[in-house]
């Protein structure tokens, strides 16, 4: 819970990670250019005493996410995203049972999503149906760039794709979460091409599509996509951090996003390990819009709207009850080892003035 | 350019290159490893943000590099060599041997060129946004803005690559800095900046969008022509698509100079 001038914030963390990149874990060079890769990511954006060392990174226990989730995160509920990039890792990067464990363990304080890849065929069928049967998942996270064999990729609006989709419809896993962001390769193929959201955002309205990221380097095509389909959402990891290093990049971000796609439709996420919440949350909860930026897009970026974006929408997405979630948090194991109790863990009322 | 090559008049050169998913210089994003002159060649190292960056991006900045700098008198042969990039042989030896994309990587799909041309696009949307805010700032109503053409502007004549650096003999500026345009039926003179129409031409016209000089100026990202009615939609449009190009710019900023500094602290251990 983040406490804002008085007032409780519920946070769902709508994107993290428990991944493994140790060396041995390591078995294709792409492996280890994509957890450099990620780390880059960290280092630039990350306040420098706040950065961890790329051993801490390669892999981290359970304990320590728990820790900076809940305990010095604000994090209220967080959403576990796989990607399983086998042609990479010896068991895979982070794995959809490594994350359910964290639920099976905690199962308020996580969301552990599924994740799903049309190439894999009937067998990925099956395997879609044992995720739902043996966790319940609402959600999957779903990664168009992985490689597999000789694939660099697939797209959503193929006719396999819709065959998982239809499967997720049926199963009734309603939140797709589309990766569209950093990548490894495919060569000239536009791997961060957000179009493909657009045809089966259509085809499947019965189901929500959140383009992690916002299609950055492709917000103008989401955005102009997700103007049009009343289905698909935003996801902020990548976004937010540009509250620490560029308030103002921000604010001009999150104007478009409030123009475009208005409040219901953005979902805060971290991207945890690839960012801390604790420094993140603060960021984004004390970022403003200029005046010049509010007269510009015509939104506000106030209170009710962070309440939104850092929680509520996403809470409408997994079917969380917040007054009666927070209520069952309130004293639950994680609160009581991380003295939390009482919600009051924001900084001093009037603080963020 | 007379006098001889040194290291900076090849960047100077090299400043025409832009990123084309930023519409900015790879001089400027500080891509530029080193210059070496030793002519008749010139050997230019760079550096992407990334190890994965678009190699159709990394391909299209590594043959305009070697394109600008042989256009250079005394440069017979320009090396460019791509470091720390997942693709670095490949694309290194394509463009110094003149290889196609498609013969360099024969398993990547769709042709160099239409990403190009798509990237293209979006720089001109976003040349389009700073343009026309410039117009409206100088005093121009929407209604006035869509009926603008070059020649109303007097850059139906004018090199557009070369303005805002180029500087004639006698210091004039070779391309005017300003205009006037006359607006209810020529009763009222407006003074308009011509800095970022000047940009936005350079990429207009060489894209085929306006190619005479009773073109009109601006059209929508469709391709259409701009109206009164559509102005303030193709307006926020090409807003969305600065503010992206602008946002990706600062991720692409932040990562290039997370990655420089791990390699600089692996070269002081």
């Amino acid at each position: 819970m983040y406490r804002y001038k008085g007032e409780d914030v519920f946070v769902v963390d709508g994107h993290v990670h428990h991944w493994d990149a140790s060396e041995e874990n390591i078995k294709h060079e792409g492996g280890e250019q994509f957890i450099q890769c990620f780390y880059d990511y960290h280092t630039g954006f990350t306040p420098e005493d706040r950065q961890w060392t790329i051993d801490e990174y390669r892999t981290y226990d359970t304990d320590r996410m728990v820790s900076d989730l809940f305990g010095s995160g604000y994090v209220d509920v967080a959403v576990t995203q796989p990607t399983h990039l086998d042609e990479f890792y010896e068991e895979g990067f982070n794995r959809v049972d490594t994350n359910a464990e964290l639920a099976e363990q905690y199962p308020d304080r996580f969301v552990a999503n599924g994740r799903f890849d049309p190439r894999e065929g009937e067998e990925g069928l099956e395997e879609l149906e044992r995720q739902k049967a043996e966790y319940d998942i609402t959600g999957v996270k779903v990664y168009t760039a992985e490689w597999r064999g000789d694939s660099k990729g697939w797209r959503l609006d193929s006719e396999e794709a819709f065959e998982y989709l239809q499967k997720c419809v049926d199963l009734g896993i309603e939140n797709i979460h589309a990766h569209k962001g950093p990548t490894i390769r495919p060569l000239n193929k536009d791997a961060f091409d957000v179009a493909d959201i657009d045809d089966a955002a259509t085809s499947f309205p019965d189901l929500n599509f959140v383009v992690e990221h916002i299609g950055l380097p492709r917000l103008d095509d989401f955005c102009w996509i997700a103007a049009q389909e009343p289905n698909v959402y935003g996801g902020l990891a990548v976004a937010a951090p540009f509250a620490q290093v560029r308030p103002k990049k921000f604010g001009e971000i999150l104007g478009e996003l409030l123009f475009w796609l208005g409040e219901d439709r953005i979902l805060f996420g971290s991207d945890y390990a690839i960012w801390e919440p604790e420094w993140l949350i603060e960021a984004v909860m004390t970022a403003e819009l200029t005046p010049e930026q509010r007269a510009e897009y015509g939104v506000e970026f106030d209170l009710e709207t962070k309440k939104k974006v850092m929680g509520e929408n996403a809470a409408e997405l997994y079917d969380i009850d917040i007054p009666k979630r927070a209520d069952t948090l309130q004293d639950d194991a994680i609160s009581e080892e991380f003295g939390l109790t009482g919600g009051d863990i924001g900084p001093e009322e009037g603080a963020a003035d | 350019m007379a006098g001889p090559i040194t290291p900076t008049a090849v960047r100077e050169r090299l400043d025409r290159v832009t990123d084309p998913e930023l519409d900015r210089s790879i001089v400027a994003l500080g891509y530029i490893e080193s210059v070496d002159v030793d002519l008749p060649e010139v050997r230019v190292e760079f550096c992407l943000p990334t190890a994965w960056c678009s190699p159709a991006f990394a391909w299209m900045m590594a043959t305009d590099a070697r394109r600008e700098v042989e256009t250079l008198s005394g440069v017979e042969r320009a090396v460019v060599v791509l470091t720390d990039h997942m693709h670095e042989e490949e694309i290194t030896r394509g463009v110094n041997e003149g290889m196609s994309f498609e013969a360099t990587f024969p398993d990547a799909d769709g042709d160099v060129e239409s990403v190009r041309r798509d990237l293209d696009e979006k720089a001109l949307l976003s040349r389009q946004y700073h343009a026309v805010s410039a117009l409206l700032d100088a005093g121009l109503t929407p209604e006035q803005v869509v009926g603008l053409t070059p020649e109303r502007l007097n850059l139906d004549h004018v090199d557009d690559a070369a303005a805002g650096s180029a500087v004639r003999a006698d210091g004039a500026p070779e391309t005017p800095e300003a205009t006037t345009v006359f607006v209810r039926e020529g009763t009222v003179g407006i003074t308009v900046p011509l800095e970022s129409t000047h940009s936005y031409l350079a990429k207009a016209r060489p894209l085929g969008v306006v190619t005479d000089g009773s073109d009109p100026l601006f059209r929508t990202p469709d391709g259409e022509t701009l109206t009164a009615e559509n102005f303030e939609r193709v307006y926020h449009r090409t807003r969305l698509t600065a503010t992206n190009m602008d946002g990706q710019g600062g991720i692409c900023a932040y990562l290039h100079e997370a990655r420089q500094g791990r390699r600089h602290l692996a070269e002081v251990e």
